[in-house]
């Protein structure tokens, strides 16, 4: 579809990626650094899991279930090694804080904190973004196109980039939450992010029915808008306690 | 926090039966094309399409054929014919076979017509054959400027139309069986989608190398070497083998004619059964008959059997053979234009079947004695078989003189030729395929070619005893095999199992399956013994079967040989390819080199020689030559309109900056929550 059609579609699925990369995570070297290993991280884990499937492939074309259970599998992965990664976090944000105290420098503040979970979540979902959407785009640069039969309203590349955007999306900001639910103990939180990407996951497989497309792709961006709004509302009351906290040890 | 379980346990629950209830109900429509990686993508979008090419010839004057018209690709939108009406840009036009000639006739006469069109895919498929009464591309009077008589006004092939002699500027793609169903599934899937968005393209990839150097004839591309001269190699035989040393008691000759090389507009479909494959496997089916005779050593006169190659192209097997007996070289050892007594030439023998009889015609050059002989033996042949179901009628008086064929050569060099041409039609061609890809295995009748063979063995034999007397016992001892004959058609004249059939393979490993009965441009020096590497499939095998059906055994011990060479001089190593071990057979068979008179191999380069008044066929001949090229295919793929993609790439810049302005709000809005005290 040449090369104006490829780099659109390139745009479409990591356009905002790039922006909240030059915006916010590009200040800060430590972000960038924990952006590229949690890439890396989230890469290796679909490796890994693709690498355990490879036994079972080819899934037969026209049956859900193996597909189901393939989505069901690699959340639960994904969703242990979040655990596993938020605990790392945790190491490090104590080596950090007792660095911070040795040099008699400031500890982290929330806004860091937010900031490198922020930067964790990105990579998720650039890791998804370049597995799923990037690695395919290639023929995109070339002149023809490609619908699929059973999405036949919308050229492939334009699907698979609009489903990766809504990935890149629900993981930046459920990684947010994830840390934070597991910082403070909250159930809710703690419970809604495996909820939010096992659901997403789910939702892929509405996509097998004929013109099931048109249905799944809008599920799937409220799943997404829905991940993003409980995540500003939960950012934002984080900053009114802390704001309130540091008020009330100021008076 | 409180409020919060419960809406969380509401929108998963709602998620949940979104997600789990929907697939069940609706069924799994349709296919997936299961893609597994990158390239099984890349080959969904861009189908290939399997055909066969109309490519690039040169002659002295100009050229022919077909080629892109740049050095580009050429894409362009398909369409069918009958929709070709205002169109603004080159499209790409699917004609039918039976849509074929007059398309390519207006193309040529109109030529707002021909700058409408990118390139062209033809149809022929099965059920089209049926509606065709005839297709011929060549000319009415095919290859006339070799004619020995004046009348070249006379239409031997009255429906030709003549479209394989002209040149056209835009590539032409005639599609297989399989390329027909992958270019009808292609365009059946646009009806589900918005035509408003996408097109159908063709991508032609069918550049010559004459088109990018600019040489546009022969003369010019031999030079850049941008091209190779047509030709091949001719085989000839001679039953029994020739004692070389004794040059004293040669016997006379009974040269007995076929060819192996036909064409159409598309190089490599062009089987030519009729026309002239049905007479070569009658003069194999002959050679096979009379090999089993005894005694042939015994008898008064000499038979020798050639198969020439590159006749279509200028008479370039007949013409350099008659070279080479004047040159008396190494090629044609144990012959000479002297010797030769008659000619009978086996032409299109494939459609003489009706009503049970198969009828031949036979056309003699001139009024002679040998002639006379020769017709004398048909006859005597004739009655020989019992089943009384071949007939040889002489041909009309009101014909100008012998049809188009290898004699026409012969007697333009020496109008003292005493030959017979033997065809299944009398006053003009009944093959109204002739040349055409459609002259295959369902154009002709495999009994009218055993009948042939059957009268031409027993004539030659009669011919070779120079006896009057019809002893039916020798004669009726003479019989052809139908079955071999059978298998010869199916393994030259179709492409399952083509080359690949056991007859075929037990002589040679040959390089390709399908048989292109198209004579091919000459690799290499040309010579008599030349480089079998160099040498196409049917050349090898003919060398090979016929050198085997003329042999006599030397005691009963057969030795083998390897790496082609035999002990003794006048031994021939056969069956030696593919690594097997050959077979020492005492034989005379040899390759002819068969190109121009007019061409001249020296240092690696082909030059043209100048006009020779003493060559009168070299100064009508057009010296063709093919044209080179890199790949030829055809693919098909759809595209988005231009309008289309810049959208994308216009949508995806805006995400991107609403995504900026959004972090930055988002950004200045925490920034201020903190700073609000």
């Amino acid at each position: 579809m040449t090369v104006a059609a490829g780099i659109g579609y390139a745009l479409l699925a990591l356009g905002p990626s790039l922006s909240l990369f030059v915006s916010v995570i590009s200040r800060k070297p430590f972000l960038i650094l924990t952006l590229l290993s949690s890439t890396l991280v989230w890469l290796v884990s679909l490796i890994v899991l693709s690498g355990l499937w490879r036994p079972f492939l080819p899934l037969k074309a026209n049956v859900v279930w193996p597909y189901a259970l393939l989505v069901l599998s690699s959340v639960c992965f994904q969703e242990a090694l979040r655990f596993l990664f938020w605990k790392l976090y945790m190491r490090l944000e104590d080596v950090l804080d007792s660095f911070a105290d040795r040099i008699s420098r400031p500890r982290l503040f929330l806004t860091d904190k937010l900031q490198i979970a922020l930067a964790g979540g990105l990579g998720h979902g650039v890791a998804h973004a370049v597995f799923f959407c990037l690695s395919l785009l290639t023929p995109a640069f070339g002149p023809a196109t490609f619908y699929v039969d059973r999405c036949s309203k919308v050229p492939f590349f334009l699907i698979s980039a609009i489903i990766a955007l809504a990935f890149v999306t629900i993981h930046t900001f459920s990684m947010v939450i994830a840390f934070e639910g597991y910082a403070k103990g909250n159930r809710v939180d703690q419970v809604i992010v495996p909820v939010i990407h096992l659901s997403a996951g789910m939702l892929t497989l509405v996509n097998f029915a004929s013109e099931g497309c048109m249905i799944g792709v809008p599920l799937l961006y409220l799943v997404a808008s829905l991940t993003l709004l409980h995540c500003g509302k939960m950012v934002w009351q984080r900053l009114i306690e802390s704001r309130n906290q540091s008020g009330s040890t100021l008076r | 926090m409180a409020m919060g379980l419960p809406r969380l346990v509401a929108v998963s629950l709602t998620l949940a039966l979104v997600s789990f209830f929907p697939p069940l109900p609706i069924s799994l429509a349709g296919e997936i094309a299961s893609i597994e990686s990158v390239p099984d993508l890349q080959k969904l979008m861009y189908v290939a399409v399997d055909g066969y090419p109309c490519v690039r010839l040169l002659n002295l004057s100009g050229q022919i054929g077909c080629s892109n018209p740049g050095l580009s690709k050429v894409v362009a939108p398909i369409i069918k014919l009958k929709d070709v009406k205002d169109l603004v840009l080159p499209h790409t036009v699917l004609v039918t076979a039976d849509e074929m000639e007059d398309f390519f006739t207006r193309v040529s006469n109109d030529l707002s017509f021909a700058s409408k069109i990118g390139g062209v895919l033809i149809e022929s498929g099965s059920s089209f054959q049926q509606k065709l009464k005839g297709l011929s591309p060549d000319k009415m009077f095919p290859q006339a400027q070799f004619s020995p008589y004046g009348n070249v006004d006379y239409k031997w092939n009255p429906t030709a139309s003549s479209i394989m002699w002209k040149a056209y500027n835009f590539p032409v793609y005639l599609l297989s069986e399989s390329g027909i169903s992958a270019v009808q599934t292609f365009l059946s899937k646009k009806e589900m989608k918005h035509k408003t968005y996408t097109s159908d393209v063709a991508e032609f990839n069918m550049v010559m190398e004459t088109t990018k150097a600019g040489t546009h004839n022969s003369e010019a591309c031999l030079q850049e070497g941008t091209c190779l001269p047509l030709g091949g190699y001719s085989v000839w035989s001679a039953l029994p083998p020739i004692n070389v040393s004794s040059s004293n008691n040669r016997k006379p000759i009974v040269l007995t004619v076929t060819s192996m090389d036909s064409a159409s507009f598309f190089r490599d479909k062009s089987f030519g059964a009729d026309s002239p494959i049905s007479g070569l496997v009658a003069l194999l089916g002959a050679v096979d008959a009379l090999s089993r005779v005894e005694g042939f050593s015994n008898l008064k006169k000499q038979l020798v059997f050639l198969v020439l190659t590159g006749e279509t192209w200028g008479y370039l097997g007949s013409r350099r053979f008659l070279h080479e007996l004047d040159l008396h070289s190494d090629a044609v050892t144990g012959l000479s234009d002297a010797l030769i007594e008659t000619v009978l030439e086996i032409g299109s023998v494939g459609k003489g079947l009706s009503g049970g009889i198969n009828t031949f015609i036979a056309h003699k050059t001139r009024v002679s004695s040998a002639t006379n002989m020769t017709l004398d033996a048909l006859k005597i042949a004739q009655d020989s078989f019992a089943s009384k179901n071949i007939k040889i009628l002489s041909a009309d008086k009101t014909n100008p003189g012998i049809p188009p064929s290898s004699m026409m050569a012969f007697m333009k060099k020496n109008p003292q030729t005493s030959a017979v041409v033997l065809e299944d039609f009398d006053t003009k061609f009944v093959n109204k395929f002739y040349h055409s890809h459609l002259d295959d295995l369902s154009n002709i009748n495999s009994s009218s070619v055993v009948a042939a063979a059957s009268v031409v063995a027993r004539t030659l034999y009669i011919l070779a005893s120079d006896s009057k007397d019809s002893s039916n016992s020798a004669l009726g001892s003479i019989h052809v095999n139908a079955s071999f004959v059978e298998e010869l058609l199916a393994c030259l004249l179709s492409c399952e199992p083509g080359l690949s059939c056991n007859l075929v393979k037990d002589y040679i490993s040959p390089t390709n399956t399908c048989p292109g009965n198209y004579a091919g441009v000459i690799i290499g020096e040309p010579s008599s013994k030349p480089y079998l590497g160099s040498v196409g499939d049917v050349s090898r095998f003919l060398w090979n079967i016929l050198a085997e059906k003329t042999s006599v055994q030397k005691g009963n011990t057969t030795s083998s040989c390897s790496k082609g060479t035999c002990s003794k001089t006048d031994e021939l190593c056969i069956k030696a390819e593919s690594n097997k071990e050959g077979t020492c057979v005492v034989s005379t068979t040899r390759y002819v080199p068969a190109y121009s008179t007019r061409l001249k191999y020296a240092d690696g380069a082909w030059t043209i020689l100048p006009q020779n008044t003493s060559d009168a066929m070299g100064m009508v001949d057009p010296v063709w030559t093919e044209s080179n090229w890199n790949t030829i295919g055809v693919q098909v793929y759809r595209v988005q309109h231009s309008a289309y993609d810049n959208a994308v790439l216009v949508a995806g810049i805006i995400v991107t900056t609403l995504a900026y302005i959004g972090i930055m709000v988002a950004k200045s809005f925490i920034t201020k929550a903190l700073k609000q005290d």
